[in-house]
């Protein structure tokens, strides 16, 4: 394993230096977890922007004018899809960039070949004020579904630099190698885990439970923006000490006291993990946002490896 | 959950309640009697204002330097508010508030935008979260409200005179200024730790409606505070109650009570606190004003329901859903059975897709893992089915537009002609009223 990704990097290497330095190609990602993966890919071919900034919440995010500019000056695009970014799209018509409309060479959106799930109706709609459309858009938590994102991206670069597709390949042999390589580890690490139950704030980890085998029983804020009901904050208490719950869930954007509400009825803690690569400390890049995910779950479980 | 389990939730957050009541009607009376109803708010948020920078720049959102923010930015408010009394002449004084409180709004998410942790900030504002409130915050809030009590009991004359309408008899400008003041910064204090808590809708409900209430029925400062405390406090009980028995967001659900107890409120004002006659007046008034509305309820639904059946016919939906009575009577035998089964198939769908969600949701820990492709599967099975659902809701809406078609002349023209003649009846001693007078 450690050899084919060192075989990997000098690949890599080995293009960059045997090539003429390029402009590198723009890519705009929506987040910064799509911005992460766009720049394993793209490595120093491209430079990476992103629009929501890394602690923001991407549901209830209001663009301004300097992202229109961005989105003008993309040559790739890559979006969450799902509804998730669904403000995106106004943004696209009035940038009215041709090479990155839905459909185009430059529009990536991630969700596409992702095993969704909570699928909906075919139709993005809001249904319930909620940007979760289709289905629920949080699958980059889960590193297989970064594989499959990465995959997308890859494809979209090679159109725009068809000269470079080994490097771009190999950039991606390499991140896709690395998700191999710490991925037994990941899911192995804690059989204290297997199991545990847990309340979440937001509907935010799905994906991230699937992988790693969490059950999340119920979740505080049932509607965003609308705080829970006193019958509704018994229930969990009652439910959550009945399923021996171990912590509460937390997004960083959120406000904390539902949480630090149920946590201390139920003498559990609140463990706030990153929803988003930058969205705490130390999780600058993909693995290290799962990384300290994991750290913290286990820690909250009393450290029990 | 049991009855006493779910109580015992809302035990202190009444308790918060009754602190919060016993200030704000308090200021609320003054607010009022000034004539700066949104106040409040600017200063709320003037004061959030603070605090978001304090935590733009780095300082823990509950460190005394995110106080102390928050507080320098309050007195500024404070300070801003004492000139309206200045500028009154140029600009209204509410005008001057809204103003304030806009840009101290706009401001904040400038900030926020530089640092977007703060957002939880602006959302807590707005919502509040009277139900969290733990003991050491109660115990705070009571400290600091008793404090500004004191300090406002012993300066009650001159304070109350400030607010009055003769604010500068015997007194000069100065001191007038300076009492506004003090008492801006003290209103700040309490708006700043009860909008932490409670949101601002509520707080303004909490500082207004009682003292507004309390205001009807009395002139005097103690009277008024008198009936505003009760009516504020049994408005929380039943705000409270409401929102645990219905299961609805407690800081909405209190702040729609706040505002229907100005109903009874203005009921009583009308029809016990006046004259025997005057009251007699007053209750034929009433009466005639609440049947005439609904009859031109009736009647407006009617005419939409002739004029266009196919449309949302939102009375016409609740008379069907309260009597049971829904819009298959009026359909043809085999129209009625396809409408009867849509709804069926609807449910059972529904009932699918919830066990597929189940199931994938059982997989995620328990048992052996699904692959990719199960998972696959399992959505587009979901995706149909939820499209076939929506097919079916398709299908009745369809056929309910068929039956609203007959309903158009069945039920619509008798409805309008009927609630028609009514009102002719109510309005007709009102309108004789009118041509004796003029």
């Amino acid at each position: 394993m450690l050899k084919a990704s060192l075989c990997a990097l000098a690949l890599a290497i080995g293009g960059a230096t045997g090539f003429p330095a390029l402009a590198a190609v723009r890519i705009v990602a929506t987040t910064s977890d799509l911005a992460a993966l766009a720049t394993a890919v793209g490595g120093d071919l491209v430079s990476v922007e992103t629009i929501v900034p890394a602690a923001g919440d991407p549901e209830a995010f209001e663009p301004r004018p300097g992202d229109v500019d961005k989105i003008r000056r993309a040559e790739i695009l890559v979006r969450v899809g799902l509804g998730y970014d669904s403000w995106l799209d106004k943004l696209l018509v009035r940038a009215g960039n041709a090479r990155v409309m839905r459909g185009q060479a430059g529009y990536v959106d991630g969700s596409v070949g992702i095993p969704l799930l909570e699928v909906r109706g075919r139709s993005v709609v809001n249904e319930d004020g909620h940007s979760h459309g289709a289905a629920n858009p949080h699958y980059w938590l889960d590193p297989h579904n970064a594989v499959i994102v990465t995959g997308g991206i890859a494809e979209a670069l090679i159109r725009r630099l068809p000269e470079q597709q080994d490097r771009i390949l190999a950039n991606r042999a390499q991140f896709v190698n690395a998700v191999g390589e710490r991925l037994p580890a990941w899911t192995a690490q804690a059989p204290s885990r297997a199991g545990a139950k847990f309340i979440a704030y937001h509907n935010s980890w799905p994906y991230f439970a699937r992988r790693f085998r969490l059950d999340v029983i119920d979740f505080i804020e049932p509607k965003p923006g609308i705080a829970p009901s006193p019958a509704h904050l018994a229930r969990l208490v009652s439910h959550g000490r009945q399923a021996q719950v171990r912590a509460v869930l937390h997004e960083p954007y959120e406000p904390v006291e539902s949480s630090r509400f149920v946590a201390d009825k139920l003498g559990i803690p609140v463990v706030v993990l990153a929803t988003s690569v930058g969205s705490l400390p130390g999780t600058d890049d993909y693995f290290a946002l799962i990384e300290l995910n994991l750290k913290l779950l286990a820690k909250a479980l009393g450290g029990s490896p | 959950m049991t009855a006493a389990d779910a109580l015992t939730f809302l035990l202190l957050p009444f308790a918060a309640c009754v602190a919060f009541v016993l200030i704000h009607s308090y200021f609320g009376v003054h607010v009022l009697r000034r004539n700066v109803i949104f106040a409040d708010l600017a200063l709320a948020q003037l004061s959030a204002l603070g605090a978001t920078i304090a935590f733009a720049i780095g300082y823990a959102p509950n460190s005394l330097a995110g106080f102390s923010y928050a507080f320098v930015f309050t007195v500024i408010g404070a300070a801003l508010l004492t000139l309206t009394r200045r500028v009154e002449r140029f600009i209204s004084k509410e005008a001057f508030v809204g103003i304030l409180y806009v840009a101290a709004t706009a401001a904040t998410v400038l900030v926020i935008d530089r640092s977007p942790q703060g957002a939880e900030h602006v959302k807590k504002m707005l919502i509040g979260n009277i139900l969290t409130v733990d003991v050491t915050d109660v115990t705070k809030l009571a400290v600091l409200y008793a404090a500004i009590a004191i300090c406002h009991w012993l300066a009650r004359r001159p304070l109350l005179a400030v607010s009055g309408e003769a604010a500068s008899a015997g007194r000069s400008a100065v001191a007038v200024s300076l009492w506004d003041f003090f008492f801006f910064v003290s209103f700040g204090l309490v708006v700043t730790s009860s909008v932490a808590t409670a949101g601002v809708l509520l707080v303004f409900s909490f500082l207004i409606v009682p003292a507004v209430i309390g205001s009807m029925f009395a002139h005097d400062l103690r009277p008024v505070l008198l009936i505003a405390w009760s009516v504020g406090i049994l408005a929380s009980a039943i705000g409270l109650a409401g929102s645990l028995v219905l299961d609805l967001p407690t800081g909405a659900a209190m702040v729609t009570t706040f505002a229907l107890v100005l109903v009874p409120a203005g009921l009583a004002k009308a029809l016990l606190f006046v004259s025997a006659e005057q009251a007699r007046r007053n209750r034929a008034t009433a009466v005639r004003a609440a049947v005439a509305s609904l009859l031109a309820i009736i009647f407006a639904s009617s005419c939409w329901l002739i004029a266009n059946p196919q449309a949302d016919q939102p009375l016409l939906a609740m008379f069907e859903h309260a009597t049971g009575l829904g819009p298959a009577r009026f359909l043809k035998a085999s129209d009625r059975a396809t409408y009867e089964s849509a709804d069926r198939d609807t449910m059972r769908f529904e009932t699918e897709v919830e066990r597929l969600n189940t199931r994938e949701r059982v997989a995620r820990y328990d048992g052996s893992p699904l692959a990719d492709d199960e998972v696959r599967r399992v959505g587009s099975y979901q995706r149909t089915f939820n499209e076939m659902a929506q097919g079916e809701r398709f299908v009745q809406q369809v056929l309910r537009g068929r039956a609203r078609e007959r309903e158009r002349w069945l039920v619509g023209l008798p409805f309008a002609l009927l609630s028609l003649l009514g009102l002719g009846i109510v309005a007709r001693p009102l309108w004789r009223h009118r041509v004796r007078s003029s």
